[in-house]
C-alpha cells in the first residue's frame, strides 16, 4: 500500500471515531442528565475498530483495508441508530459486532489458506441444502417464515450461512465459464430455491435467484439464459401473487399503501412519513419519532436513519454501500483465477442485491421484502455472517495477490 | 438544550460523513488513474507484415478509429474491427461485426476464439502474426520498440 493511501485510510478511521464520539456524547445528554453508557459503548466500538484496522494491516499485507473501514463505519451508524431507538438492542448488537470482528479475522485466515482446495460443487450444494433444510425440520416460525433455528435463547438464520456456501457452489460450477451439465446445475438451483420457498422465505428466494442469474450471466455472457431468467422471475412473481397470501398483501401495500393506512399499508406509510419528516438535513439525532415505525430496528432502520440524518445523510449511506460493492467488484475483476473471481463476485452480488431490496422496499421503489440491511439492521446472524462474508472476500483478495492463476 | 445541540450537530455529522466519502472517492480516482496510466502487458505481441510489433494489453480494440488501442489505417478495416482480450490466462479474439471480417488462420471468426502462438490473423487485407514477446526479442532483437 502506498503511503498516501494509507494516510487517507487512517484519516477515515479517525473520522469514523469522531462521528461515534460526537453521537454518543449527544445521546448521553438525551435524558437531560449526563449518563455515560453510550460513551462507553462508543469507546468499546472505537477500540475494536482501531485494533481491527491496524492489526489487519499488520497481518494481511495484501488485503483491501477499505472493506473493513467501510463496514465498521456503516455498523457504527447502525449502532448509533439502535442505541437511540432501543438501548438494550444496541448493547447486544455491539456484542455481535465484537463476535463478528473475531470471526472476520478467522474467516480471512481460513479463506486465505483453504479457499481453493478444490472441494467440488457437489459438496457445496449439499452443504447449502443441509443448511436450508435444517430450519424446515427443527426450526421455529417467526415473522411468517420458517427459517430460524432456536438455541437456548438466541435465534439463528441458517440461510445467512447458506449464502456463502451457495456463492462457492455457483463459482465452483461455473469456473469453466460455461455450464457443463445444464440439467444437473439448474436442477440443483431449483432444489435450493424450492427449499427457500417451502420455508416461505420469499425475500431470501428472490435474493438467491437473482444472485444465481447475475453470476451465470457474468460467467457465461449468455443473453438467452438471462432473458429466460428474467421472464422466469416475472412468472414466479405472478405465481407468488396468486398462491401466497402475504405476497399479495405486500404487493398491494406497495402499489397503494394509502388504501389501508391503519392496516396493510401501515409499515410503508409510517416509513414514508418518517422520511418526509426528515427533509434535507434530518430532524437531528434523537429528535425523530422512530417509535412510530414498526420493525424499526430490523427492516426499517433505514427509514429511522433517514428521518434523523435527512436526505443528505441517507444518500451518503447509500453511497457508502455503493463504495463497498464497488470494492468487491474491483477485487473480483483483478483476479485471474476464475473460481476466486466468481466467488468474490457472488459474495458481493449477494450484498448488493440485499441492500437494493431492502432500501428499495422501505422507500417504496419495489415491494417490501423482509431481508436485513447488512451491517446496520439489528440481528446477530446477519451481523456475524456479514462479517464472515467480508472476511472471505478479504481472504480471496489476499489469496489472489499471492500469485494464484488458472494454470 | 438537547434539542439545540442535536439540531446543530446534525450539520456536523453530515459534513463528517461526506468528508469520509470524499476521502474514499479520492482513493478510488487515484486507483483508476493508476490503472489507466499503466495498463498491464500480457507479454504477447501482434507483428504485422513489415515486422512492426504491437504489444497486447488485457483489452485491445483494433481498428481505424482514433480511440482504438491499436490503430491501423487501412480502407478495408472497420473503425472498430476486432477485439483481443484476456480471460483467465488465455487471450481471445472476437470480431466486432466488421464489414470485411476477421480471419484466424484463414477461418472467419464468428465467436470468441482462443489465440495460440504463431496464429495468423487477417483483418481486411492486413495480416498479423500472434507471437510471444520474448520470441520476438530473440528473433530480431533490434525491432523492440
Amino acid at each position: 500500500m502506498e503511503p498516501g493511501t494509507e494516510a487517507i485510510y487512517n484519516k477515515n478511521v479517525a473520522i469514523a471515531a469522531l462521528v461515534g464520539i460526537l453521537a454518543s456524547l449527544l445521546l448521553s445528554f438525551k435524558e437531560g442528565v449526563f449518563s455515560p453508557v453510550p460513551l462507553y459503548g462508543s469507546l468499546i466500538f472505537i477500540v475494536i475498530m482501531f485494533v481491527g484496522h491496524f492489526l489487519s494491516n499488520q497481518l494481511f499485507l495484501e488485503q483491501d483495508p477499505a472493506l473493513f473501514i467501510l463496514c465498521c463505519f456503516i455498523s457504527q451508524l447502525g449502532l448509533i441508530m439502535l442505541y437511540r431507538i432501543r438501548p438494550e438492542s444496541a448493547v447486544k448488537q455491539l456484542a455481535w459486532f465484537g463476535i463478528g470482528f473475531v470471526l472476520y479475522f478467522i474467516s480471512s485466515f481460513a479463506s486465505k489458506s483453504w479457499i481453493d482446495k478444490n472441494i467440488g460443487s457437489l459438496i457445496f450444494f449439499l452443504a447449502t441444502v443441509a443448511l436450508l433444510a435444517s430450519p424446515l425440520l427443527f426450526g421455529v416460525e417467526l415473522y411468517g417464515s420458517k427459517s430460524w433455528l432456536a438455541f437456548e435463547n438466541f435465534l439463528f438464520q441458517p440461510s445467512e450461512l447458506a449464502k456463502i456456501t451457495f456463492s462457492l457452489f455457483l463459482a465452483e460450477s461455473l469456473k469453466g465459464f460455461k455450464i457443463e451439465r445444464p440439467i444437473v446445475f439448474f436442477g440443483q438451483i431449483l432444489v435450493i430455491l424450492s427449499l427457500l420457498a417451502l420455508a416461505r422465505d420469499l425475500g431470501g428466494a428472490m435474493l438467491f435467484y437473482f444472485t444465481a442469474l447475475i453470476i451465470i450471466f457474468a460467467a457465461t455472457s449468455r443473453w438467452d439464459l438471462t432473458g429466460f431468467g428474467l421472464i422466469g422471475a416475472v412468472l414466479a412473481g405472478f405465481l407468488g401473487y396468486r398462491f401466497f397470501g402475504h405476497v399479495r398483501v405486500r404487493a398491494k401495500a406497495w402499489l397503494n399503501p394509502w388504501e389501508d393506512v391503519p392496516g396493510k399499508g401501515y409499515q410503508i406509510v409510517q416509513s414514508l412519513f418518517a422520511m418526509a419528516e426528515g427533509g434535507f438535513f434530518g430532524t437531528g439525532l434523537g429528535l425523530g419519532h422512530p417509535d412510530y415505525i414498526p420493525a424499526v430496528t430490523t427492516d426499517f432502520i433505514f427509514s429511522a436513519f433517514f428521518e434523523e440524518f435527512g436526505f443528505l445523510g441517507a444518500s451518503a449511506l447509500i453511497v457508502l454501500y455503493f463504495l463497498f460493492v464497488y470494492r468487491g467488484i474491483k477485487i473480483s475483476l483483478t483476479i485471474d483465477n476464475s473460481f476466486l473471481s466468481l466467488s468474490a463476485l457472488s459474495i458481493t452480488v449477494f450484498f448488493g442485491i440485499q441492500i437494493f431490496t431492502i432500501i428499495g422496499g422501505v422507500i417504496k421503489l419495489i415491494p417490501m421484502t423482509g431481508v436485513t440491511l447488512p451491517f446496520m439492521s439489528y440481528g446477530g446472524s446477519s451481523m456475524v455472517m456479514s462479517f464472515i462474508s467480508l472476511g472471505i472476500l478479504n481472504g480471496i483478495k489476499m489469496r489472489a495477490s499471492g500469485g494464484e492463476s488458472d494454470e | 438544550m438537547f434539542e439545540l445541540l442535536s439540531r446543530t450537530l446534525r450539520y456536523v455529522f453530515i459534513l463528517l460523513i461526506y468528508y469520509f466519502l470524499y476521502n474514499f472517492l479520492k482513493i478510488m480516482i487515484a486507483d483508476l488513474r493508476r490503472e489507466k496510466s499503466q495498463p498491464k502487458e500480457t507479454g504477447f505481441v501482434l507483428q504485422d507484415e513489415d515486422g512492426k510489433n504491437f504489444p497486447l494489453f488485457e483489452i485491445n480494440t483494433i481498428g481505424r478509429a482514433e480511440d482504438a488501442d491499436i490503430i491501423i489505417d487501412d480502407p478495408f478495416i472497420s473503425s472498430k474491427h476486432a477485439l483481443i482480450y484476456k480471460r483467465g490466462s488465455k487471450l481471445l479474439i472476437q470480431d466486432l461485426h466488421s464489414t470485411n471480417g476477421t480471419f484466424l488462420n484463414d477461418k472467419r471468426v464468428t465467436k470468441p476464439l482462443r489465440l495460440r502462438e504463431n496464429d495468423e490473423i487477417t483483418l481486411g487485407t492486413k495480416k498479423f502474426v500472434f507471437l510471444r514477446g520474448e520470441a520476438v526479442g530473440a528473433r530480431d532483437g533490434s525491432n523492440l520498440q
